[in-house]
């Protein structure tokens, strides 16, 4: 089987597998949590995304990530402007342009200097958030109900824990695909090279600067569609979402999982949210388990949990 | 308006050493350490401690001693460890080093706010134009002068301070010159975590504390060491106070766009010199 | 006359007060392999650098085949024509040896890739990241990055760097054969004289940023001056 008929076979199966799992977990708390464990997945997709074909590691996705809520938010909160179903779409596209835009200027600073800036523009966005009460509601946040209907669904199925669930798995498992046929594309070899080396492919005749605001543009884009779910399923976005706490979050949740493959930083949003499920039973003191957990894989598995098998694989051909 | 001034004055004092250290620990190990605000908030809880027993002065050391002693074993068993990784993997492991020291705080002195007094000494205010200003508030500049000019001292008249520039120049030539680079490194990482230290304990007597009190510095902290080019103490000091002043003037001047100010400038900085800061690929 | 295929006027850098290159003027005719040759610090580099567009010039202008490139960045050059490697390998490291062939093939729509591994000896090594292979091998691929195509004017820098002289002598054979055969000139940078006597047609010596002398390698071992600044006794 072809590459690509390989992601798209393991996509259908994974996509299939939602249903199954919101037959089998019991409705309620757990099935909401697992909802917004694959919203927050999205979020950190987008991070890794950035990470594998860019090699910048983001500090500041939060502000994609809420800016689509808010985008959708007042979309959905001016029905007579725009139908929710052109609303929706409009919040993550005008996002990705923005960070097209913003990618042609920002993806000229490497390496730690990006870390400190998408920081810096990350809590740029949260006090911008806070700051413009006429159109984000300011530090209350912005309560958005939904028409009746969008795409055909009533909308109490995108506020519904296993409606939620399954649209937010369905969206995950697609834009993964996407993700992964664009990282096997040409364009997705030639953003690797770049990452690997930006030089050599300038001096093998590549333009560096738009390929890799493409993908900065993309990443923003899948975050902004997680952002949007976000706040269909909330009917609330406040200054909290736009934290920096939840950009490094999702930073978390990619570098646990590895950005060496697309499906890590999902991989990584499961531990995160079964540690986590698991701990506060136990303890209160979560985020510091979290922090030393992250340290320790830093360390010692620098490609995260999903580099495990190609690093057995390694250590099993070295003793071969 | 002098108050104003004064205000933007006394927190960039407060940038300045907190920036320093920073820079110190940059110049050294060429990472930036995300957990420089943690180390402020640690310092800032663990000199309120002692102040509770010793008073403010006694807080003060106690912080230097603990901040010092923290930054030699992060430096001895981590940045040792890591100097041949990607210095984003180091980065992102000082990340990690700022929630465990968030949550322990929390766990030992709980999240509600607390509040420190400035020593008797300090306490009061004088009259300043007709207004009136606390004294402690032009000690912190006081106090930020002058562990800035015992920091250059050391830096240019010091065997140690020689090293350390020397060092942070270049570490290999340094270190085939006979000097032993990873004891100054573990020197100037302490050096730096205490200076971070003494920042809290500085600040805690106006500004109150709470487990996410180095949050915001952080961000505030990088845009000094960005515009002011890391590395540079001259220039950071200068940021530092440029940056007092508008958060201060600008909160009252222009209230809608002045927190977005400092960020744009650092933005515009990383642009105007995308290979990196002081003239450093970072 | 026909134009050079590379042709150089008065170029100059400068960093700060210090000139690397003081006014150099450089012709290649097509088809010939040049070898460049100098002291350390002579400036080889730097002037390979500023006619690949790597680093800015102070001054001069450089024509490829009589156009005019000298405004033109480093992917606009190769475009045109020009192609380099580099002293400190560069590849790309974590992809394989045959994608990363194919990604600088693609772009000057080249089908000589397969050939090129080929002949480069790196066909076995094809899907294999280029981290994971030799040093030898790295070198050669730094090699078919810039050949592939192929360009009309190669600059190399040092290709044989870091390789014993056994191998140096095979790369150097190799090389002559794979540019004689598809026409490209060559400019070629060396510290291994042996490697520069064996397949350069021409040699021009740079010393302290400019000129020093010109001409075939018997001409170049006999230059008295060439012979005190550089090449010492030992070569005479």
């Amino acid at each position: 089987m072809s590459g690509a008929g390989r992601i798209a076979a393991g996509a259908l199966a994974t996509a299939a597998a939602g249903p199954a799992i919101a037959a089998l977990v019991p409705p309620g708390v757990l099935l909401s949590l697992l909802a917004q464990a694959c919203i927050y997945a999205i979020l950190a997709l987008s991070v890794g995304v950035l990470a594998r074909q860019n090699g910048m590691v983001s500090f500041g996705h939060a502000a994609m990530f809420g800016a689509g809520a808010y985008l959708a938010g007042i979309g959905l909160g001016a029905p007579g402007l725009l139908p929710a179903e052109a609303a929706l779409p409009l919040a993550v596209l005008a996002v990705a342009a923005v960070c097209f835009g913003l990618g042609l200027i920002v993806v000229r600073v490497h390496g730690i200097a990006f870390a400190m800036l998408t920081l810096a523009l990350g809590q740029a966005c949260f006090e911008a958030a806070n700051k413009a009460r006429g159109v984000t509601g300011g530090a209350d946040g912005l309560t958005v109900a939904l028409p009746r209907e969008i795409f055909g669904l009533p909308a109490a199925t995108f506020q519904w824990a296993e409606g939620m669930f399954l649209i937010a798995w369905l969206a995950m498992v697609a834009l993964a695909a996407l993700a992964a046929l664009l990282a096997r594309s040409r364009f997705g070899l030639l953003t690797e090279a770049i990452r690997e080396n930006e030089e050599r492919a300038r001096f093998l005749g590549y333009g560096t600067v738009l390929p890799r605001a493409a993908v900065f543009a993309l990443s923003g884009g899948i975050a902004a569609a997680g952002g949007v779910l976000y706040v269909l399923y909330n009917g609330f976005v406040s200054p909290e979402t736009v934290h920096w706490s939840v950009s490094g979050s999702a930073l978390i949740m990619a570098l646990l999982g590895g950005t060496r493959t697309v499906w890590g930083p999902l991989a990584g949003a499961a531990v995160y949210f079964l540690l986590r499920e698991q701990l506060v039973e136990v303890t209160e003191r979560w985020l510091g388990l979290l922090g030393i957990l992250l340290v320790l894989v830093m360390v010692f598995l620098p490609d995260g949990l999903s580099g495990l098998p190609r690093r057995l694989r390694r250590q099993r051909g070295a003793e071969a | 308006m002098t108050i104003q001034i004064l205000n933007g004055l006394v927190y960039g004092s407060l940038l300045l050493v907190l920036a320093a250290g920073l820079a110190l620990i940059y110049g050294l190990r060429r990472v930036v350490n995300f957990g420089h605000g943690a180390f402020y908030m640690l310092g800032a809880y663990a000199g309120y401690t002692a102040a509770q027993a010793g008073g403010f002065w006694a807080g003060l050391a106690a912080s230097a001693v603990v901040l010092a002693l923290f930054g030699a074993v992060l430096d001895r068993l981590v940045f040792r460890a890591l100097q041949d990784r990607d210095p984003l993997v180091t980065v992102i492991v000082t990340f990690g080093l700022l929630l465990v020291i968030e949550d322990a705080v929390q766990w030992i002195w709980g999240t509600e706010g607390r509040s420190m007094d400035a020593p008797a000494l300090l306490a009061g205010s004088v009259a300043l134009g007709g207004d009136a200003f606390p004294v402690y508030r032009l000690a912190v500049i006081a106090m930020a002068a002058g562990l800035t000019a015992a920091l250059l001292a050391w830096l240019h008249r010091s065997r140690a301070g020689l090293f350390v520039r020397a060092a942070s120049l270049d570490p290999a030539i340094t270190a085939v010159q006979g000097v032993n680079t990873d004891a100054v490194a573990m020197l100037v990482t302490a050096l730096g975590a205490a200076l971070a230290g003494v920042s809290g304990v500085i600040a805690a007597p106006f500004l109150s504390l709470s487990p996410a009190m180095g949050g915001q510095i952080l961000v505030d902290c990088f845009v000094v060491v960005v515009v002011g080019g890391l590395g540079s103490l001259g220039g950071a000091a200068l940021a530092a106070l440029l940056l007092g002043q508008v958060q201060v003037l600008g909160a009252v001047l222009l209230p809608d766009i002045a927190a977005l100010i400092p960020f744009l400038t650092m933005a515009a900085v990383l642009l105007w010199r995308p290979t990196g800061l002081a003239g450093k690929r970072l | 006359m026909s134009a050079p295929a590379l042709s150089a006027r008065g170029l100059a850098r400068h960093y700060g007060g210090v000139a690397a290159l003081r006014g150099v003027d450089l012709d290649l005719v097509p088809g010939e392999i040049r070898g460049l040759i100098g002291p350390n610090g002579a400036g080889k580099s730097t002037l390979v650098d500023v006619l690949s567009g790597r680093a800015p010039g102070s001054g001069g202008s450089v024509r490829l085949f009589g156009q005019d490139i000298t405004g033109l960045g480093p992917a606009a050059r190769r475009h045109a024509g020009l192609a380099r490697s580099f002293q400190r390998t560069s590849i790309f490291p974590a992809l394989p040896v045959g994608a990363q062939l194919d990604l600088a093939a693609r772009r000057v729509g080249a089908t000589d890739a397969p050939r090129l591994l080929d002949e480069l000896d790196l066909a076995r090594l094809a899907a294999v990241p280029a981290e994971q292979t030799a040093y030898g091998d790295q070198r050669r691929l730094d090699l078919a990055l810039a050949l592939v195509g192929p360009p009309r004017v190669l600059l190399l820098d040092e290709p044989a760097a870091g390789l014993t002289a056994e191998e140096s002598l095979a790369l150097a054979d190799r090389l002559r054969e794979l540019a004689r055969a598809r026409g490209v000139t060559v400019l070629l940078v060396e510290h291994d004289m042996e490697v520069v006597f064996r397949i350069c047609e021409r040699i021009t010596v740079l010393e302290l940023g400019a000129i020093l002398a010109e001409g075939t390698p018997q001409e170049i071992r006999r230059h008295p001056e060439v012979v005190r600044a550089y090449l010492g006794s030992a070569a005479a």
